[in-house]
């Protein structure tokens, strides 16, 4: 009835407007926010545009270390994840057969539960009386608790690591369903061991899922606010525990928004930098 | 050949977008009504008034206060009537939301943001001689809600900040808020995550005026906090989520605290603990209660708030939630002694030296919230 281009356009309008109403609009409000010259009540009618806000920020030393605080632990964390993930995939793509969806669906089953409950559930199992150090404790590996497992750096990583395995092994599940077998058989045909299969052609072809997967753990991770609150204490602040701080408890929107942008263009250029350095065109056949 | 994806025209996109947004927009419809008007003034046009209302209110609360305990006498009294609640998550974001145009009819926040409103012209004078439990409020709770000499808030909830220590754990008393600050300490304090309640700390030990600090005044106090700042577990942020179980589980020593915890340890007796009655005097803070000047239900929603000052609601924030309540009587009725020596009841003096949360101006605001980010980003 549509014609091909007809369906074709029908299908794209809506994640269009989605994007357009739900993300850029957004993204363009918040960015008009923080280019208000004061705080309190946004009003338009005096001053705007003006970058005091931006001026602030980045002449307070100790947001822009926090930034780049939260860059490092969002780096460690996609990698973790990343690196943790890609087992769980290869076991699903390449030995799991027939039982392959019984184990995705196990591989989800923790979505079914909500994210702060499973965040709360790590602070319980690494606190001072958790589970951890009950272990630790009884084996006699510590005579004290370990203090540190909770409310550090350390936790914030640990939990965010264990929040996105699952997500992460998605990607490159899909990335590594779509590895032509009959490479592999040619390589075993032509003598390449197990490990010379793996390392020659199976990682290289699954890399855009690995970089996909790193990039999607990456990129959300760098305004994460919620777990450092939760375990990360005084040292596991990350920058998004800021944003959150100026909109939430000072009601200083615009200084907020300033300080959204600027992670926002930070993660971009990085994103970019990085997409340039990794050429996938030669490191993925 | 793959498919390509369909150029769609910019026209289009423009026009879609804006047909969203308008769509969205027709169906938030605030009510109308002019700012900062003052009560009514005559009973009869008030009862008719109160025939027109729509039999339905929305507060604007923090969580938790939506349990039906805590507005029981109106639950009882008012059956009909739809009461809905919004939660905000901090005295920042309830002005946020009401700036923002929220539908409430009432709002609850906490001593420090009365002129905000006011200025705003989002709040309406409480006409009191409706309120039937008005005379049980004491002067001081009443003198809180006004604004200018008018009295647009009523006082509900209140409470005192001390320290709370674990006295197996600390040698001696604590008498001085100084103690945050002891390195004896360190691994084991614990700070309210709050930029102003820095500077009333700092404040009271450096003997500042809290009204009026200076900017050099400010420097020291962000100084003295980063010091501060390793000293800490964590800055808790919820006093039954992240602070109350700290102090239950032995990991917390010291802490800047409400009294709240401290009756909740008292009952369990997890852990023995003192609040302190510092030198310095503790700090007091009120909960109170605005209506809004958009609000098509001003009679319904006195009521609502004659109705939280009523014994069983009064009451029930004391046994439950252990915060005072500004109805005296219920005060005075207290006997569980767990409760006495929360609130300090047979110690008239701790009052006296008490000091109470001052309102705060918008710079004020700015620059010490601003402090307290410089001073966890450290």
């Amino acid at each position: 009835m549509l014609g091909r281009r007809g369906s074709l356009w029908f299908l794209a309008v809506p994640p269009y407007l989605w994007l357009i109403a739900l993300f850029l609009m957004p993204l363009g409000v918040v960015a008009a926010i923080s280019l208000l010259p004061g705080s309190g009540r946004i009003d338009f009618s005096g001053g705007w545009p003006s970058l005091n806000q931006y001026q602030q920020v980045l002449e307070t030393p100790a947001y822009l270390r926090r930034l780049g605080i939260s860059v490092g632990m969002a780096f460690v964390i996609a990698a973790s994840a990343t690196i943790l993930a890609y087992p769980i995939a290869y076991f699903l793509a390449f030995r799991a057969r027939q039982r392959a969806t019984i184990f995705l669906v196990l591989l989800l089953v923790p979505f079914a539960s909500s994210y702060l409950l499973r965040v709360m559930a790590w602070k319980l199992l690494l606190g001072r009386e958790g589970a951890i150090n009950w272990v630790l404790t009884s084996v006699g590996l510590v005579k004290e608790p370990v203090g540190l497992l909770v409310y550090s750096q350390a936790a914030v990583v640990i939990t965010l690591v264990y929040v996105w395995i699952p997500f992460a092994a998605l990607p490159i599940y899909a990335a590594l369903q779509r590895v032509d077998r009959s490479h592999l058989e040619a390589a075993a045909d032509l003598g390449a061991g197990p490990w010379t299969r793996f390392g020659r052609i199976t990682i290289p072809l699954s890399l855009p899922g690995v970089l996909a997967t790193f990039f999607m753990v990456f990129i959300p991770t760098v305004g994460e606010y919620v777990t450092p609150s939760l375990v990360g204490g005084i040292d596991g602040l990350m920058y998004g525990n800021l944003i959150q701080d100026f909109f939430t408890r000072a009601g200083n929107w615009p200084l907020g928004s300033a300080m959204a942008v600027l992670m926002l263009l930070a993660v971009l250029i990085l994103v970019t930098l990085a997409l340039r350095l990794v050429d996938l065109r030669r490191v993925a056949p | 050949m793959p498919a390509r994806i369909p150029h769609v025209p910019a026209w289009f996109i423009a026009f879609a977008s804006a047909a969203l947004v308008l769509a969205a927009c027709q169906n938030q419809g605030g009510t109308s009504g002019s700012p900062g008007a003052s009560a009514p003034a005559s009973a009869g046009a008030t009862e008719s008034a109160a025939a027109n209302e729509p039999n339905e209110l929305t507060v604007l609360e923090w969580s938790g206060y939506e349990a039906p305990d805590f507005w029981t006498d109106f639950k009882t009294a008012s059956p009909d009537t739809a009461v809905d609640f919004e939660f905000g998550i901090s005295d920042a974001d309830i002005l946020s939301l009401m700036e923002g145009g929220s539908a409430a009819d009432i709002f609850h926040f906490y001593t420090g943001w009365q002129q905000f409103y006011v200025d705003e012209g989002l709040v309406q004078e409480i006409d009191t001689s409706k309120l039937t439990n008005w005379d049980k409020v004491p002067d001081a709770f009443k003198a809180m809600g006004q604004v200018n000499g008018k009295q647009y808030y009523l006082p509900w909830d209140w409470g005192f900040t001390s320290i709370l220590y674990n006295t197996s754990k600390v040698s001696g008393t604590i008498d001085t808020w100084n103690a945050l600050f002891n390195q004896s300490y360190a691994g084991h304090i614990s700070m309210w995550d709050d930029g102003p309640a820095a500077v009333t700390v700092s404040s009271y030990i450096h003997n500042y005026d809290e009204t009026k600090i200076t900017a050099d005044q400010l420097a020291a106090i962000e100084a003295e906090w980063k010091l501060q700042k390793p000293l800490n577990l964590h800055y808790w942020t919820g006093e039954y989520t992240d602070f109350c179980p700290e102090v239950q589980s032995g990991d917390i020593w010291v802490a800047y605290a409400w009294q709240g915890c401290y009756a909740t340890v008292l009952y369990d007796q997890s852990q023995p603990v003192a609040y302190a009655n510092p030198k310095e005097g503790r700090n007091s803070w009120v909960g109170l209660y605005g209506i809004s000047a958009n609000t098509e239900s001003y009679d319904l929603a006195l009521k609502f708030l004659d109705a939280k000052l009523a014994a069983l609601t009064c009451g029930n924030a004391v046994t439950l939630f252990y915060y005072g309540c500004a109805n005296q009587e219920v005060m005075n009725a207290i006997e569980d002694p767990v409760l006495i020596q929360a609130f300090g009841i047979d110690d008239p003096s701790i009052l006296e030296s008490t000091n109470f949360t001052p309102p705060v101006t918008q710079k004020q605001r700015d620059d010490w919230t601003a402090m307290w980010a410089r001073v966890k980003a450290e």
